[in-house]
Formats: structure tokens, sequence, C-alpha cells
């Protein structure tokens, strides 16, 4: 007994000490950020002033002092300067004025911005309603667990390493300008300019990070790794231990979700293709169809492979069998909850009101959702004979995976095309990993979330017709395809470029949330069996991993002494 | 004294009820099983994969009755359970030893 407590003590100091190995290799950056110039914001009483006031069409107030003598147009810009300084000077009311429209306008922002990451949040609940709905009732709680856990250790994990892996260089090429730019959210930990492979500024959402605009975006963006996080439960559940759930959620909190985040949306390399290769407007992922989904996707597909499929599901024939959902009134439920979250998803990632292409991307994302659960229905009908009231769910959350990255840049017509292509594909999906790969999947999120994902990125390669997006990612402010305004446009709208690096950008995420997830937890597995035991399994996993069940009152010993009923006789 | 089981549709407890009730059977036991006689069960598909509902929903009445209530008992239950489509059920009819009322210990048809 004591050998064995000395061992443990051993044990733990080792880990206090990596521990501690592992805090000083982070204060490396963090000290680089505090000696920054810019400063933090964090009352939000600088934020937001004349030069973020703009007109409609985004032009803004304040003219810049031009920069480059040697540049062309720069008489015309030296005159435009002069002329406005010259102005300012005659009207100091104005300037004032121009400060005070320019708060108003990031405070709209940052209203909407804030309360459609609240709806995002929201989607949790649908998710666990959804998931809970299709597993079996002896694994209830033990699902409702790893919901909970999702969004529990997700979000610290992203808070202290996450969010600066992604968001620690925005303001070097995508500042969020409708936020009030984060300007001291900008270095890379690996790479620089166009080339960034890591952001390094915001750990622990300290120093630069410890901003007003810098932590609008931190809510926002939360939500969205936390969708990431717990799109794996669904098909990891009833067999996984809940020691492995956690570290993949750290995993992906802190460093899968975070590392391609930053590629695609933190100012990282993929968003900078077009400036800096000429491939359309960089790999463009409005709402993060593939930054989001099929990263949560393929993960989930690599945790599954390692897991192997449940107990039973696949008879000595190699047949699947059928593990029917426990309760269908809660996966409906949860869908609707998802779409009703979904209207905070793709709107809300305009991270502002003031950006009034809003209700395209409503319209769009509700007009896809329908039309991937009629296809999906109707597909079900002609295969089956009837149609799956749960792949009817897995279509609509189809088409809201797929038109997630091309919700702002498509037309109502297109939306409806993609709904339909991503519904017919996630019925296509499910049977291919039921049949083919064999791949225990029991509420689809592969199909759903990895395969539809990546699909979605691609459709924005095909479908944008170039309304809207002029200088996303910095590309075709003035012009673009040689007209102004012009902005991000695909394949069937004469832009080739465009499609290749949608093409190759979705295939790279999901290549690389598949690989390292599988590299990482194989390492994981050998170590020790991620898998709980076949006994375990077999009686359900609510009480042997949490010592009680989701519906006690279904269970004949709770009626004997020690019950409720027994308790309130004063037995 | 007789026991009278019988195997029924979930869809036609009331019927049966009704008319048992109405000769003046004073009490009734009811159970929800499953289970499968010739009708055996029939093949679903969920999400793509079959499977088979072997054991169907059913009633299980269980009621003791006096000799002379035996036939017009098993007419009512065959009339109430009856809908002429494979699954109605069956009828077991058994003979009872004692009955006893455990609040006053009376034995015997009094205790019915």
């Amino acid at each position: 007994m004591e050998c064995a407590f000395a061992r443990r003590t051993t044990r733990w100091t080792l880990q206090i000490v990596v521990a501690l190995v592992f805090a000083q290799i982070l204060c490396g950056p963090m000290s680089v950020a505090l000696a920054d110039q810019t400063q933090a914001d964090p009352a939000g009483t600088a934020t937001g002033d004349r030069s973020s006031a703009a007109d409609a069409a985004g032009n803004p107030f304040v003219v810049p002092a031009p920069t480059d003598p040697s540049a062309p147009d720069y008489p015309k810009l030296k005159k435009d300067y002069d002329e406005f300084q010259a102005q300012a000077a005659r009207e100091p009311l104005a300037l004032k004025l121009a400060d005070d429209v320019g708060h108003t306008r990031i405070a709209t922002n940052f209203s909407w911005t804030l309360l459609t990451g609240y709806l995002v949040l929201f989607m949790q609940a649908g998710f666990a309603l959804l998931t809970v709905g299709l597993v079996r009732k002896k694994n209830a709680g033990h699902l409702m667990m790893l919901n909970f856990a999702a969004y529990v250790f997700a979000f610290l994990a992203y808070y202290a390493i996450g969010y600066a892996f992604q968001f620690g260089a925005v303001a070097v090429n995508t500042a969020p300008a409708n936020l009030g730019g984060a300007p001291t959210l900008n270095h890379f930990l690996i790479g620089s300019g166009q080339w960034g492979f890591l952001g390094g500024k915001g750990f622990f959402l300290s120093g630069p990070a410890y901003d007003a605009s810098s932590n609008c975006l931190t809510l926002f963006e939360v939500v969205f790794m936390e969708t990431a996080g717990y799109i794996i439960v669904g098909a990891i559940c009833e067999r996984i231990t809940f020691w492995a759930f956690l570290l993949c959620e750290l995993f992906i909190g802190g460093i899968l979700y975070p590392i391609s985040g930053c590629w695609a949306w933190g100012g990282g390399w993929l968003s900078q293709l077009g400036s800096s290769m000429h491939l359309g407007h960089g790999y463009v992922d409005f709402a993060g169809s593939s930054v989001v989904h099929s990263i949560g996707g393929f993960c989930a597909m690599a945790l599954a492979i390692i897991l192997g499929p449940r107990l039973g599901k696949y008879g000595a024939d190699g047949k699947p069998r059928a593990f029917p959902a426990s309760n269908i009134v809660f996966v409906v439920s949860g869908t609707f909850i998802l779409l009703f979250g979904w209207m905070g998803f793709n709107p809300g990632s305009t991270l502002g009101a003031t950006d009034l292409r809003i209700s395209v991307v409503a319209v769009n994302t509700n007009l896809a959702a329908v039309a991937g659960s009629a296809a999906a229905m109707l597909l079900w009908y002609f295969m089956f004979g009837k149609p799956d009231i749960t792949m009817a769910c897995n279509g609509m959350l189809a088409g809201l995976v797929a038109i997630t990255a091309p919700c702002a840049f498509v037309s109502p017509n297109s939306a409806v095309v993609i709904g339909v292509l991503a519904g017919v594909l996630v019925c296509l999906g499910v049977l291919f990993n039921e049949r083919v790969l064999k791949i225990d999947d029991p509420c689809g999120a592969i199909s759903v979330h990895g395969y539809c994902g990546w699909f979605g990125a691609v459709a924005v390669g095909i479908f944008a017709d170039g309304t809207y997006g002029a200088g996303w990612n910095g590309v075709g402010a003035a012009a673009y395809l040689g007209k102004a305004g012009q902005g991000v446009t695909g394949l069937l709208h004469g832009d080739f470029t465009q499609f290749w690096v949608q093409l190759g950008g979705a295939t790279l995420l999901a290549v690389y949330a598949l690989g390292f997830t599988y590299i990482v937890f194989s390492l994981v597995n050998a170590w020790r069996s991620m898998r709980v035991t076949r006994e375990v399994e077999l009686s359900g996993l609510d009480v042997p991993e949490f010592g009680m069940l989701a519906y006690p009152e279904d269970a004949v010993e709770m009626l004997g002494p020690g019950s409720q009923a027994a308790q309130q006789r004063g037995a | 004294m007789k026991r009278i089981d019988a195997v029924i549709r979930p869809s036609q407890l009331d019927e049966v009820k009704l008319r048992v009730t109405a000769l003046g059977v004073t009490g009734l036991t009811v159970s929800e099983v499953r289970g499968f006689g010739r009708q055996k069960g029939h093949t679903e598909t969920y999400r793509g994969s079959e499977y088979t509902v072997d054991f169907l929903p059913k009633i299980f009445v269980s009621i003791a009755v006096v000799e002379e209530l035996v036939d017009p008992v098993v007419d009512a239950i065959l009339e109430g359970a009856r809908t002429g489509v494979i699954g109605d059920g069956k009828i077991f009819v058994t003979s009872l030893d004692e009955v006893i009322r455990i609040r006053t210990g009376e034995r015997g048809p009094g205790a019915i």
C-alpha cells in the first residue's frame, strides 16, 4: 500500500514537472506578446472611432496617407489625402461625429456577433438531443456527459492555447474590420507575412488578447471550435472511455482545430494563396464547412477507425446490423434546434450586422437545409420503400453543413442545388461507411460533417457568382476578372483558379484532420486501450463510467431497498 | 374455478375489458408482453441496415372466474379481440386449485 502510494507520488511529481516545462515553452511567445507596442483595449472605449466609419459600400470616411511615393497613382492619392486633411481642419465637429458613427458601427457589429455566437452555443443542446436520441438507452447518460464535457474541456484548451494558435496573427492579413480589427493580434509563431502557419499571440487570453475587439472574436470563434469538438461524439459514442474522450477534446480544442483554423481563417497561408500564388481569392470558407465541419468529421472518422465498431454491429457474415434509435422525438427536436442555431452560425459569420448580405446568407442557409432534407427523404423512399426519419434529419444537417462555406457567395437557386446534392451525398456516405468501409458511425457524423463539409467547400469554387466578397482575403479590392466590385467567383461563373484552390484546400484539410488524429490517437491507443471492456460495453456505459443511469426507474434493482420509493416510505 | 389467460392485440384491450366487465367479472390483470406465434415477425430497415421485429407487442390478460362464467367470458374475449387478421392472439383456459384474498385470508370462489 505504501509502495503504491510512493509510486503514485513520484508519477504525479513527474507529471507536474512536464506541465511546468510545457508552461515555460508557452511563456516565450507570451513575453514576446507582452512587449508589443500596440496597446490592447480591455475597456472597449477606444475600439471603433472615425477610422471605422464607412458608407454602405464600405468606403472609409478617413482617407489614409499614401505610403509609397513610387506608385503610379501616388499624386492622386496625395491630393485626396491633402483635401481630406484640409476639410477635417475646417470642420472639427465632423470628425467628432465620425468618431461616434464609427463607434456605433462597431457596437452594432458587436451585438450581432455576440448574439449569433449565443445561437451557435445553443447548438450544443441540439447536438446532445440528436445524438442521445440515436443511441441505445443504456448509454444515454454516458453520451450526455460526453456532450457536456466536450464543451467544458475543449473550451479550456482553446482558452489556453487554441485561440492564440488560430487567431494570434489575424491582424496581419485578415483583420476583422467589422469588430475593430483586433490590431494587437499580429504575430505568427511559425511563418510570417503571407506564409503564416501558426498564430502566436493571446495565450490564456491575456496581454494582447485581453481586448474588447479580440474577446468579441473569441466568444464567436470558441463556439465554432466547440461544434467541431462535439461532432466527434456522434461517431465514437457507446464505446469510448471517458479519459480518452477528454484527451480527444483537449487535442481538438488546443491543437487540431486551431492549426488548420489559422491557415484558413487566421490570415494563414491557405487564405493568402490568392495574394501569394494568384489562385482566386485564396482558400475561401465563409462559415466553416471545412474549417469546422470536415475537420470534426474526419477527426471522428479517424477515431471511429481506431475504436472499431460496437459489439454486435457486424454479424459473423460481415453484414451490418441495425441498432435502432431510442428516441426519435429527441432526434427531430435536436435537429430543429441545430437549424435554429445555424441561423447564428452562417449569418453571424459576417461578424457584423452592417454587412447586409446577412439576409441572403440566412435565406440560403434555410433553403439548403430544406432541400437537403427533401432529397434525403425522397431518396430513401425510393431506395428502401419508406423514408427514414433519422436520415431525413441527417439530410437537413447535410444541407446545412454543405451551405456553410458557400452561403454568402451563391444565389438562392444554387443553395437549393447544393442542398439537394448534399442530401444525396449524405445518404450514399452513410451506406458507404456502413457497408463498404465498415466504419461504425452511430449518428452519421462522418458522412454529415466530413463528406458534406468537404463538398461544401468545393461548392464555393463551383457556384460562387461573384456578387459578394470583393477584396476577400485581400484580393481584387479594386477590380477582379477585369470588373470592379467582382467578388468570389466559381467555375460556373468563369474563375477556374478558385475551383482548384477550393478542391485542393478542402482535400488537404480532410487529409490533415484524418491523418493527424489517426497518428496521435493510434499512439494513445497503443499505450492504453481507449475502448471500454467487453463487459462494460454490453451492460451499458452509464454505471461503469459514471455510477448512475440516465433512466434509473427503468432498472428493476431501483425498486428494491434504497430506491426512491423505499426512501419515501421511510425504509 | 378456472383461470382464463388471453394474449390479444394491444388495440383490442378496451373492447375486451368492456365486454368482460359487463358479464360481472370483478377482477382482471393485464401485462404488456412480447412474443410471436404462427405470424412470426417482420423485417424493417433502419439507416440502411435490416432488422427483424421477432417479438411483437401484445397484451396478456389474466382472469380468474367461477365455472359458470367460463364460457360467457371466453365468448366475450373472442368477440372483443377478433379482427380476423393474422395475429389476433390466443386464449388459454386452465383449472385453478385455490384463490386466496390477501387482506382477509378468505379462500375459495368467494375470494375471486
